[in-house]
C-alpha cells in the first residue's frame, strides 16, 4: 500500500506545508524555487534529507524519487507528514472535516466530533499541485463548512485554471441563497459526488441514519441542477438496497435525468462497512440480475451509468465495459487468484482491506 | 372541467412531471443578471449520447472515478499534548495570501510539469552505467531503490564527488550521461 503518512524529523516547530523537489537526473543545478520548495540534498536507502527556508526535513521509509513533487503537511511534534498531494497520483483527496450529519451504515470513514480548519493549508497545497490535477474534497461532510468551501473553490478555480475538483457531499446543506455563489464558480471543473441509496425514502433514510435525508437530498440536487453543476450520483450496493436498485434506476431516469453520471458502487470493507460487513455485503457475482436490470434501464434512457469497485471477473462479460478501474492506487490490491489474469491491467482489483475470503461466489475469468 | 382534473394526474402517472415541485425552479433568483440562464447552463457541457452510452474512451478522465475514503486524520484525536494550531482563516481577497508562509515569498509558485517518464529513462541509463562500473547489480527497471542509493554513495565517495546518494549533475558527468 502506498503510504499517505510519512515518518519525518524536522527542526521546525509549527505545522507547515512544503513541496519536495529532488532535481535528480537533470544536467544543471540552478533550479527556480518558491519559498515552499524543499530541495533534496542527501539520500540513503532509509531516508532522504530536504532543505528549505523552514529548515531541514528528513523523510524516512520512502525513496526520494517517490516523493518528488509531493506536497506535504508537516506536523513536527508528531514526527509525521501527510502527503496532501502526491505528484504521481491521480487520486489525491483532501479531507475537509471529519464532522458529518449522517451516520451511514457502511461509512468508510466514520465521523468524529472535532474539527480543525485545514483550508489555509489546502489552499497552499492546491497552488503547489502538479499540472492538470484532479483534487478530491471529502469528509465527513464538506458542506458543513459550506461558505468556506465555496470560497475555497472560487479562489482555487480562478488561481489554477488547469485543476479540476471532485467534491463528495450529501448535498443536504444547499439552499436557494447558494445559487448566486455557485453561479460564480467555473462549475464545468467541479464534479459533485452525491450519494443516493434508494428511491424509497425509508430505505435511504435508514441507510444514512438521518430521518428526512432523502427529501433533503432531492432539494439539494434540484439546487445543484439549477446552478448547472455536474453531478455524479453514487449508490453503494448493499443487501438493504439491492432489491430496490431497478426502482432507483427508474427514479434516476425520470426525476434526476440531469445527472452527469450514476455510479453503482461495491462496498468497501473499512470503518462501519467492516463492522456491518455480513449484514451489508451483497454478492453481485450471484445476484447480478438486479444490477444488470438497473444498468440496462439507466443506459437505455441516456444516463451515463457505471459500476465502481467491482472486480471485472465478477461481472458478466458484456457488462465489464461499464466497470472502469476505480479503486485509488494507494488502496488497491489483488488476491492470489488474480495472478496471471488477463483482465488485470483493466481491473481495479480489491480494496487493500478487503477480506481475503472475498465473498464473490463466482470469481476468476473462465 | 372533468377533463382538466384528469390531465395532470395522467401526466404524473406517465412520468412526465417531476415528483415534487422542488425539482422545478419556482422563482428566478435575483443576482443582478450575472447568472447563466438555464439555456446557457444546459448548452455548456452536455454531449449528445447516440448509443445511449458514451464510449468507454469518453468517460471523461478516469481520474474522476473515485472511491470514497480520503487520507487520514491530519490531527489524530489521541493527541497527548499537541495543540491544534488553529490557522487563522483569511477573509476572501482577490490576491492569494499564503497563510502558512515560513519565509518571505521570493518567487511565485511554480507549477511542475509531469516528467516521470523522462526521469525513468535517466535512472535506467544510470543503472546501466553503474552496473558496468560494478556499483549496482539489481534490476534495470528505471526505479530508484536502496541498492541504487548505496551504490551511488559508494561510487561518489570512490570518485571524489560530492557524496549525496542522489543523481547529481556531477554524477551524470562522471558516468558520461547527458541529460536534458
Amino acid at each position: 500500500m502506498i503510504p499517505l503518512r510519512l515518518k519525518i524529523e524536522t527542526d521546525a516547530i509549527d505545522p507547515y506545508v512544503v513541496r519536495l523537489r529532488s532535481f535528480e537526473g537533470v544536467a544543471h543545478d540552478t533550479p527556480t524555487l518558491s519559498s515552499f520548495d524543499a530541495v533534496l540534498g542527501y539520500a540513503t536507502g532509509e531516508r532522504a534529507d530536504f532543505s528549505s527556508g523552514a529548515g531541514t526535513l528528513r523523510v524516512f521509509g520512502i525513496d526520494a524519487s517517490d516523493v518528488n513533487g509531493d506536497v506535504l503537511f508537516v506536523v513536527p511534534r508528531r514526527g509525521t507528514a501527510h502527503r496532501l498531494i502526491r505528484a504521481n497520483s491521480r487520486h489525491n483527496t483532501l479531507l475537509v472535516t471529519e464532522r458529518c450529519d449522517q451516520l451511514c451504515l457502511m461509512c468508510s470513514q466514520p465521523p468524529k466530533k472535532q474539527h480543525v480548519d485545514m483550508f489555509p493549508y489546502f489552499e497552499t497545497a492546491v497552488l503547489l499541485s502538479p499540472e492538470n490535477a484532479t483534487i478530491g474534497l471529502s469528509g465527513g461532510e464538506p458542506t458543513l463548512f459550506k461558505s468556506e468551501l465555496l470560497e475555497f473553490l472560487g479562489r482555487m478555480l480562478a488561481a489554477r485554471p488547469d485543476i479540476d475538483f471532485h467534491v463528495l457531499t450529501n448535498a443536504q446543506h444547499f439552499d436557494g441563497d447558494d445559487l448566486a455563489k455557485l453561479g460564480e464558480l467555473d462549475l464545468d471543473r467541479v464534479l459533485w459526488g452525491v450519494p443516493v441509496y434508494s428511491s424509497d425514502h425509508y430505505v435511504h433514510d435508514r441507510i444514512v441514519a438521518k430521518p428526512g435525508a432523502f427529501d433533503k437530498v432531492r432539494e439539494g440536487l434540484s439546487i445543484l441542477c439549477q446552478a448547472g453543476a455536474k453531478i455524479e450520483l453514487r449508490t453503494v450496493l448493499m443487501k438493504p438496497n439491492a432489491a430496490g436498485l431497478a426502482d432507483l434506476a427508474g427514479f434516476v431516469t425520470t426525476s434526476l435525468p440531469f445527472v452527469d453520471k450514476w455510479a453503482i458502487m461495491q462496498l468497501e470493507n473499512i470503518g462501519y462497512g467492516r463492522q456491518n460487513w455480513d449484514s451489508l455485503f451483497f454478492d453481485s457475482s450471484r445476484g447480478f440480475d438486479t444490477v444488470g436490470k438497473a444498468l440496462d434501464l439507466a443506459i437505455s434512457r441516456g444516463i451515463n451509468a457505471m459500476l465502481y469497485n467491482f472486480p471485472l471477473c465478477t461481472l458478466p462479460p458484456n457488462y465489464r465495459t461499464f466497470a472502469p478501474s476505480t479503486i485509488s492506487d494507494w488502496k488497491r490490491t489483488y488476491v492470489s487468484e488474480c495472478a496471471g489474469c488477463g483482465l488485470r491491467d483493466d481491473c481495479g482489483g480489491f480494496f487493500e482491506w478487503h477480506p481475503k475470503a472475498h465473498g464473490y461466489e463466482r470469481f476468476g475469468v473462465t | 372541467m372533468r377533463k382538466r382534473l384528469f390531465t395532470i394526474p395522467s401526466l404524473l402517472a406517465a412520468g412526465f412531471m417531476p415528483i415534487e415541485s422542488t425539482a422545478m425552479p419556482i422563482a428566478p433568483f435575483n443576482d443582478g443578471g450575472k447568472s447563466k440562464s438555464l439555456f446557457d447552463i444546459f448548452k455548456l457541457d452536455h454531449k449528445f449520447t447516440l448509443a445511449g452510452h458514451r464510449s468507454h474512451s469518453s468517460h471523461s478522465s478516469h481520474s474522476s472515478h473515485r472511491s470514497s475514503t480520503g487520507g487520514g486524520t491530519y490531527y489524530p484525536p489521541a493527541a497527548p499534548v499537541y495543540q491544534a494550531p488553529a490557522p487563522v482563516y483569511q477573509p476572501p481577497s482577490p490576491i492569494y495570501q499564503a497563510p502558512t508562509a515560513t519565509a518571505p515569498a521570493a518567487a511565485p509558485l511554480i507549477v511542475l510539469p509531469g516528467n516521470a517518464a523522462k526521469f525513468k529513462e535517466i535512472v535506467l541509463q544510470v543503472q546501466f552505467a553503474m552496473l558496468s562500473f560494478g556499483y549496482y547489480n539489481g534490476e534495470l527497471d528505471g526505479k530508484m531503490s536502496p541498492a541504487m542509493r548505496s551504490g551511488l554513495l559508494k561510487m561518489q565517495s570512490d570518485y571524489n564527488l560530492k557524496v549525496t546518494g542522489t543523481i547529481t549533475p556531477e554524477t551524470l558527468n562522471a558516468l558520461r550521461i547527458t541529460a536534458d
